[in-house]
């Protein structure tokens, strides 16, 4: 009997999961007629591949969006790596005066409303003549990640035993030569983690892309999809549904590559450094 | 250490800035340059009755979908912890499937099942009799908010119960072993025993949620661009329409530091509570 319970909840919390993105996927190949119909059909009578066809060949190049979006995305993750990983190793090795007040400060630095950096990044970026461009854009995702990446990756690192860095300086290795040879190898895992996530808190942003990008064409996949909206997918549930598949898959894929070590990256830092 | 200084560089000029634009009359339509105006755009503040109520909206949408999600994930994570190997696994997975949608897909496809006319909620629920003619939802000024909320919880709950799921899965099993040899019953031992040992996991992933709602601009905006009216209209749809919209950069910063010094304090508060524990 309580196993009949559970299982019938579990069925319930599958289908509650479950059902938004199947009704996603399922109107991208209906035609728009059938996208709408007052009584909904669960398969599509006639299913069609001309939404993707209409995302190709349609009046927004939705192949510049993507390629922008990842690249963008991609130069985000890499360069916010860049920077926090030695951050969060002088952070987690370090013993200097500032240590604990910056470690406690970079999640208070986390809640900055996105807005307050927006508008002094906008000028700056105008100041810079880099607004309106993706390297623009890669600045403004990167504030905006950068401080989490510091956080997770000193989660990440506060677990790599000191004795492994001690024997290497034994052996006369330099202090970045044991960053770059000895720690980064043994976090690799959680640098990976830590840069999809910053690659997927880049995908989802959508003010920075709307506020600091004006061509159309050097849009990102969400602000084009926030975009057209208004223009050719105005009615056209089925062709906005085919775009919005577009955009999952890659996040989808990068999520499940890191799913299993997210957790340590999501409370490592905090329980370690608390 | 100069990653240190980056770090602080990137973080800190905004804050400074911002700070500086607060006190300026500076609107990027206006041919005037920008001067000095003290606390005007603070006195004005306190008198505008959108910005209380973008407040009002960003914490009941906030707590209200944090708390909600927080709950969901918790019951989920107890209701699949007895289960094992690829069983536990791949309902985990399918589980998680909601975290790895864009917000901006979560939004526009709610948006899509939420329709007065042909869209699925309903329809279903028209089929089932729970309503006798199609509800508004995103266009009504009550059920505008609610709506968004229950769109935000659907993203959120993966997230909790992946953190308390992995949370639960540590507890030693020494404790879980002793309770049921004392044949505590079920309710007591997920109240007397299994919570209290979530609590910091709950405490700390509920504060990640809630910092990243209270940014939330792109479920919000895809769905409703903060109407009908005002009544979804939190901070950051506020101030992105005063900044972008009007390009008020002076008074839009002034709100973006009110609102920086209400989260320091609601988070100092938080991580003490935290600490005590």
């Amino acid at each position: 009997m309580k196993r009949i319970l559970q299982w019938l909840l579990i069925g319930l919390a599958l289908a509650w999961s479950l059902a938004p993105v199947y009704w996603m996927v399922v109107t991208s190949f209906k035609d728009a007629l059938e996208a709408t119909r007052p009584v909904p059909t669960f398969l599509p009578e006639a299913p069609t591949l001309a939404n993707y066809q209409g995302l190709a060949g349609g009046s927004l190049p939705f192949l510049s969006f993507f390629v922008n979006t990842t690249l963008s995305c991609l130069a985000t993750a890499a360069l916010a790596m860049l920077i926090a990983t030695p951050a969060a190793y002088a952070l987690s090795r370090g013993r200097f005066r500032l240590r604990g007040p910056i470690s406690q400060g970079i999640l208070v630095f986390r809640m900055l409303p996105l807005v307050v950096m927006l508008a002094p990044l906008y000028l700056m970026l105008l100041a810079a003549g880099l607004l309106d461009s993706l390297a623009g854009l890669v600045v403004g995702f990167t504030t905006f990640g950068l401080p989490f990446a510091v956080w997770m990756m000193k989660g990440f690192i506060d677990t790599v035993p000191i004795e492994i860095e001690e024997a290497a300086r034994v052996d006369g290795y330099k202090k970045w030569e044991i960053l770059v040879r000895v720690v980064v190898p043994l976090v690799l895992p959680g640098l990976l983690t830590t840069a999809t996530f910053v690659f997927m808190e880049s995908w989802n942003n959508l003010i920075f892309p709307l506020s600091l990008i004006t061509t159309l064409a050097k849009q990102t996949l969400p602000a084009a999809i926030q975009l057209s909206f208004t223009g050719q997918f105005k009615t056209d549930w089925g062709g906005m549904m085919a775009a919005s598949t577009v955009t999952t898959l890659p996040l989808m894929v990068a999520f499940f590559a890191v799913q299993r070590s997210m957790v340590r990256g999501l409370t490592g830092g905090a329980v370690a450094g608390a | 250490m100069p990653a240190l200084g980056v770090l602080a560089l990137v973080v800190g000029y905004p804050v400074l800035y911002t700070a500086y634009l607060s006190t300026q009359r500076m609107n990027l339509l206006d041919t005037d340059p920008s001067r000095y105006i003290g606390t005007r755009n603070y006195v004005r503040l306190f008198g505008d009755p959108v910005f209380w109520s973008s407040l009002e909206n960003t914490a009941i949408y906030t707590f209200g979908s944090v708390i909600v999600a927080a709950l969901f994930g918790l019951s989920l994570a107890l209701l699949t912890e007895n289960l094992l190997g690829w069983r536990f696994r791949s309902i985990r997975a399918l589980l998680l499937v909601p975290w790895a949608v864009p917000f901006v897909v979560v939004a526009f496809l709610f948006r899509f099942m939420f329709l007065q006319d042909g869209g699925v909620i309903n329809a279903v629920l028209l089929r089932l009799g729970a309503i006798s003619s199609p509800v508004l939802w995103l266009n009504d000024a009550n059920l505008a908010l609610p709506s968004t909320m229950l769109t935000n919880i659907w993203t959120m709950t993966p997230f909790f119960f992946l953190l308390l799921s992995a949370a639960l899965s540590s507890i030693p099993i020494e404790v879980i072993e002793s309770a049921r040899i004392d044949r505590a019953p079920t309710w007591s031992m997920v109240f007397h025993i299994k919570l209290p040992f979530l609590r910091n996991e709950l405490l700390i992933s509920g504060l990640l949620m809630v910092i990243s709602n209270v940014n939330d601009f792109a479920k919000i905006w895809a769905m409703t661009e903060g109407g009908p009216g005002y009544a979804t209209t939190t901070l950051v749809v506020y101030v992105y329409r005063l900044a972008f919209g009007d390009f008020n950069f002076g008074y839009a910063s002034a709100i973006g530091v009110v609102w920086l010094v209400l989260l320091l304090v609601f988070a100092s508060l938080y991580l003490r509570a935290i600490r005590t524990a």
